[in-house]
């Protein structure tokens, strides 16, 4: 392209399935790539002038691509949305960043110029494909040095590592937690999440036995499975650490395994003025930093300060931070060591009690920010997470 | 004739009793639905669910596996009496009020199927009153059916018939609950609390007022009635702390509401202790406190004359216990003659619980027989009354009892029936056991169901030959006897004790299976008494171990991995009857068997880990075959580790299933094993399943090599230890030898998929099986085991 120059990259469009409970929830038969054509659809929506022909690729982010989110998910999505001109499609991995990468490739594609119109997001259904995905494999090679061990280690036990070496006590976790579902039961009832998620009806499909007939049953889901009214205090104090025998990190001041997608409209300025497009924030910057993976939870501590630098901004600029709570152990040892006012981070809650489809959780939040920071007049808001084997990352939105 | 098929029980009652019927009959795969009242609120069938969801929790366990719970149906009386039609069996188990089980009698009437066995559980009620509310129809199809607590454990059930019972109903139903449920019947006359709780429950009182007399405390006189008395360990005092206290005074009450005749009719009052905490709410167990009471990790027992608890732990006296190892004739002398009180208190109630089971034989019970198995398989003693008397000289003891009757000192004044003076040596004979009422001796019973117990449990003086020393005698060294009884299949019984697997059961074994190829069908390993084999003899090994080290031990260690294959590639079927534990090298030989026969009662798992060691001969190996063949069964490029890491995760962690079915759900039974309801039929279905294995035309499995997971699957385990390891939960020394159960069962350091034999996966097994001899932390285990058999933890 002869006329390819430096621009910058906007979302126009942003939003979110509701987060479903793994397992058990209301997305235990509902397939991820369903899920995330959805959220597609969604964003689709947001921008009706749009043309539907104009998509240069689609950039989805997934923990565990394989199984039901295998085949590479982002493409078969974007088909079976039905767009008017077939789009191409990567699925891309950093784990629980793997959404937030999405966003960040696809705005490095319009901010070198190669782009004007890209989708990104993440989908993730942790019911279908476990953590670790269906068959682990370790490289035998983790047990030759020491410090490869952490590659071994489940999440669980990197945060006890975290709670240890950055002193966090099980009552300052439980604390931490009990903050979370109170600040997300306050935000459903304030109605603040009906900007970013798009109902969605899940349907069910079961044999029956008698007649062999199939019986179809449909509801509509609005909001998120994860935020526990009865959470208190003391029923924290009562759960027994999982991953340590005299450990800390228990089921309640964990993040929760979830179902759900996100997805996100990027243009570039040309782009805007030719659809008349409603700009909704502008992407800053992002970084992403290795950390030593037995203690992958403080990986923020590395990422906000670089994705910062990026920015040209300093820590007190940050109006509204979305700080993925894989643990309420590195949560808080991420916000005592970088300094963040607590106010600010998470404020609608996290992942505690809302909920971490992993891969999904990046496009998810990001969506999360764009337009809280509308609805509250404010200017820079931030996404960021900790990573599985030992990373951070962080990206910056702008309000315009 | 016609077959009585028992496609489907109802239970009715979802009490303790009921709920455990259902699941006792899940276990043994007959489909069931219980019933209970509509609930108020919530899912109709409420309290009949509830009630199967707290079967998964109970201790003991019920249930075989917890999981099965979701195989009883639940049901109510409102709205599923209909399904009363599909069934053949209905047992009534609600609560012992007369009334209610007559109103729901005439409401279930109407629906039970036309050819349908209707029986009761009732503890004590009259089968002949409750019988009356029945339509004619149904008369002559309900008896009485009465099981103990728990139900799944003791082997008793009590029948009983009504005047207008047909006799081929009880047959049948003794016929199924033989073979199908696994208990053992003993058909009872419909008296008050039938034989062994009217035996039983006069004892306990019985006791508690000698005890009373000789100023015993509770904790002495468990000491005294408990395992040293050849009586169930828990004694007389723990035992209605675990029965309830209230249970026990509602039996109690029935003696006293419908025995005003019986000549023991005044020791039937309530004891007043015994009143006094039913009345302060303590009824044992079930709330914390009753003859005991515990307190964090003490046991207290209650001082009646302090009426508070004081600490427990009293023991019988040194004279007494060896008093009581001496053989029955000297011993109840000596018991008699002696000043100890404890020793007198102990004469006092065994010449009650003669007085008592002659005085009431005729009208309780058909013969003697019935009462001492009775007492044995409801109330766990190894002798019943008539036994001991016997056992100790009929005449002698008779003329004590009757002198001890003439001085005032027995509960009643109640003669010894004539018949106990009439020359005789005693009740049971080779010609049948005693029975008052037809004044002759009645052989046992004859249905054609007993022909499937070829060692059927027997009372003294019946003349029963000991299995160990039936049939035909084809090899005998000191620890295994190999015979056969019908000339067709040999039998190896290993008799060392605890059955565990020496050299020289090896050497046994190995002559048994050359034997049976010689000319028999297959080969059956069977041993008449409650253990399979406990594992390997470790002690056996010691001395080469001490002169040679671990170098000495890994040709003996070949030997016996050697020996298992042998037994794999037999020419003729080797099938392993197992009843009780299998553990370690015993649980090695069953998988290496053709077949399995197991009896409900069957322990079986890999437990080296506790003693520090790995599995040694071939039981890893196994774990890899059974891997590769379940992943290849699937698809050819599975994942093996995959199917690996179930037989890793039982073998590292030295899982032992808590029943057959939960030993085959850790993969050391398969599926097409059989699982054995009555112990007594086992070695029955053992013979049966070797001769169809030889008739079908058994070849040996073909040996062939297999697919392992390799280095990749090595490693993946490993991770998931170093997260246990890190996370405090496991031991660096466990993680050390469960890595070593890694390294064999995913095949050393190859690459995943590559082929291997048993004999190659052996040799890794002898190798770290030798070197963790050698280890310090392995050694530290082993000698804590032999010196207190307690694992050590380190």
């Amino acid at each position: 392209m002869s006329n390819k120059q430096v621009q910058d990259a906007y979302i126009v469009a942003a939003t979110r399935t509701p987060i479903g409970k793994s397992g058990r929830g209301y997305f235990k038969n509902t397939r991820p790539d369903d899920l995330l054509v959805a959220a597609i659809k969604s964003a689709m929506a947001q921008v009706p002038s749009l043309d539907r022909g104009a998509f240069e690729d689609a950039i989805i982010g997934c923990s565990f691509p394989e199984g039901e989110q295998g085949m590479n998910m982002a493409r078969i999505a974007v088909q079976l949305a039905g767009f008017t001109k077939p789009v191409g499609g990567v699925t891309v991995n950093r784990f629980c960043a793997s959404g937030l990468t999405a966003i960040q490739m696809a705005a490095d594609r319009i901010r070198v110029g190669e782009a004007d119109v890209m989708i990104a997001g993440g989908a993730e259904s942790m019911s279908m494909v476990p953590m670790g995905g269906n068959k682990p494999s370790f490289n035998p090679a983790i047990f030759e040095r020491n410090e490869d061990i952490g590659i071994a280690y489940g999440m669980g036990i990197t945060a006890e590592k975290v709670a240890e070496q950055w002193k966090v006590s099980r009552e300052a976790q439980d604390a931490f937690s009990l903050e979370s579902h109170q600040r997300a039961l306050k935000a459903i009832a304030a109605g603040e999440f009906k900007d970013e998620i798009t109902p969605i009806e899940v349907l069910s499909r079961t044999p029956d036995l008698a007649t062999g007939e199939t019986i179809v049953k449909r509801r509509t889901v609005d909001i998120d499975e994860g935020p526990r009214p009865d959470t208190s205090l003391e029923g924290l104090a009562k759960l027994r650490p999982v991953f340590a025998a005299k450990g800390s990190v228990t089921a309640g001041n964990s993040s929760q395994t979830s179902d759900g997608a996100g997805a996100l409209i990027l243009a570039s300025e040309r782009a805007i003025k030719q659809y008349d497009l409603k700009p909704l924030a502008r992407f800053v910057s992002f970084a992403a930093r290795g950390v030593p993976p037995e203690i992958m939870g403080i990986g923020p501590i590395e990422a906000i300060p670089a994705a910062l630098k990026y920015a040209g901004l300093t820590q007190d600029q940050i109006d509204w931070i979305e700080l993925n709570e894989a643990f309420a152990a590195q949560s808080l040892a991420v916000i005592n060591s970088v300094g963040l006012d607590p106010s600010k981070v998470n404020p609608m809650g996290g992942a505690i009690a809302l909920g971490h489809p992993l891969g999904a959780t990046g496009a998810i939040r990001a969506a999360t920010v764009v337009h809280a920071l509308r609805r509250h007049n404010l200017k820079y808001g931030m996404v960021t997470m900790c990573v599985g084997t030992g990373q951070g990352a962080a990206g910056i939105f702008e309000r315009v | 004739m016609s077959r009585f098929n028992v496609r489907k029980v109802a239970v009715l009652g979802a009490g303790v009793m009921g709920a455990q019927i259902a699941a006792h009959l899940v276990n043994t795969k007959v489909p069931v639905v219980l019933f209970d009242l509509p609930a108020k609120e919530g899912p109709k069938s409420a309290i009949a669910l509830k009630a199967i969801e707290n079967l998964k929790k109970l201790k003991p366990a019920p249930l075989g596996v917890a999981e099965d719970a979701a195989l009883i149906t639940p049901a109510n009386y409102e709205e599923h009496l209909a399904l009363l039609g599909e069934c053949d069996l209905v047992i009534e188990a609600i609560a012992e009020r007369m009334d209610w089980k007559l109103d729901l009698y005439t409401k279930i009437a109407p629906h039970v199927a036309a050819n349908a066995i209707v029986a009761s559980n009732t503890s004590g009620l009259s089968i002949t009153k409750l019988s009356a509310a029945l339509p004619e129809s149904i008369k002559p199809r309900f008896c009485g059916i009465h099981f103990f607590n728990p139900p799944r454990y003791m082997a008793l059930v009590e029948l009983i018939s009504t005047p207008t019972t047909q006799p081929e109903v009880l047959d049948q139903l003794e016929s199924f609950v033989t073979t199908f449920l696994g208990k053992s019947v003993v058909r009872a006359n419909d008296t008050p609390n039938f034989i062994a709780n009217r035996v039983g429950i006069a004892g306990m009182l019985g006791t508690i007022k000698e005890a009373e007399n000789f100023g015993l405390s509770y904790d002495v006189v468990d000491d005294l009635t408990g395992k040293k008395l050849g009586r169930a360990s828990s004694g007389t005092f723990r035992t209605a702390d675990v029965v309830g206290l209230d249970t026990m005074a509602h039996v109690i009450k029935t003696l006293q509401d419908n025995l005003a005749d019986d000549p023991f009719f005044p020791s039937y009052a309530t004891p007043a202790v015994l009143d006094g905490l039913i009345k302060a709410g303590a009824l044992g167990q079930k709330t914390g406190a009753g003859f005991y009471k515990k307190v964090g990790r003490d046991i207290l027992r209650l001082d009646p004359a302090k009426k508070d608890y004081v600490p427990a732990g009293g023991k019988a006296d040194a004279i007494v216990d060896r008093i009581l190892k001496k053989p029955a004739a000297e011993r109840l002398k000596l018991l008699r003659e002696s000043t100890n009180p404890q020793a007198q208190f102990v004469w006092a109630i065994l010449r009650n619980s003669f007085h008592y089971a002659a005085v009431h034989l005729e009208a309780i019970a058909d013969t003697a027989r019935d009462v001492d198995f009775a007492m044995r398989w409801g109330f766990g003693t190894k002798q019943g009354p008539f036994e001991l008397w016997q056992d100790a000289g009929w005449q002698q003891v008779a003329a004590w009892v009757k002198e001890d009757i003439d001085a005032g000192k027995a509960l009643s004044k109640a003669p010894l029936p004539a018949w106990v003076f009439d020359g005789r040596t005693g009740v049971h004979t080779p010609e049948g056991s005693w029975s008052p009422a037809k004044k002759a001796y009645v052989p046992a019973s004859t249905l054609p169901v007993y022909a499937r117990q070829l060692f059927p449990e027997t009372v003294i003086g019946s003349g029963a030959v000991d299995a160990l020393k039936s049939g035909t005698e084809l090899f005998k060294n000191e620890e295994v006897r190999v015979w056969t009884l019908d000339g067709e299949v040999v039998i190896a019984s290993i008799t060392a004790k605890l059955h565990l697997i020496s050299p020289t059961v090896t050497e046994g074994l190995l002559k048994a299976v050359e034997i049976a190829e010689s000319g028999y069908q297959g080969l059956v390993v069977w041993s008449p008494d409650d253990v399979f084999s406990a594992g390997a003899n470790l002690e056996s090994l010691m001395p080469v171990f001490m002169k040679l080290g671990a170098k000495g031990i890994a040709p003996e260690e070949k030997k016996l991995q050697d020996a298992m294959l042998r037994i794999r590639y037999a020419q003729v079927p080797v099938v392993s009857a197992i009843r009780g534990l299998a553990l370690g090298g015993g649980c090695e030989l069953a998988i290496h068997s053709a077949k399995r026969v197991a009896a409900m009662e069957s322990y079986v798992g890999l437990v080296e880990v506790g003693v520090g060691l790995v599995p040694g001969a071939g039981g890893l190996t196994y774990i890899a075959r059974r891997a590769a063949e379940m992943a290849s069964a699937g698809n050819a490029n599975a994942d093996i580790l995959k199917f690996a890491t179930d037989g890793f995760t039982s073998a590292a962690m030295a899982k032992v299933g808590t029943s057959a079915i939960e030993s085959r759900k850790l993969g050391y039974l398969l599926d097409s094993d059989v699982i054995v309801a009555h112990k007594d039929e086992l070695l029955y279905v053992a013979l049966q399943q070797a001769k169809a294995l030889f008739s079908a035309g058994y070849r040996p499995p073909v040996k062939k090599a297999f697919p392992v997971a390799g280095r990749n699957g090595i490693a993946t385990i490993k991770a998931q230890l170093a997260n246990m390891r890190d996370g405090g939960f496991i031991s660096a020394h466990d993680f050390h030898i469960s890595a070593l159960i890694a390294d064999v069962i995913c095949g050393g350091d190859v690459d995943a998929g590559s082929l291997v034999t048993e004999e190659y996966l052996m040799a890794i097994e002898r190798k770290h099986f030798c070197g963790l001899l050698e280890h310090p932390k392995s050694q530290e285990r082993i000698m804590g085991m032999l010196q207190t058999g307690k694992p050590v933890r380190n």
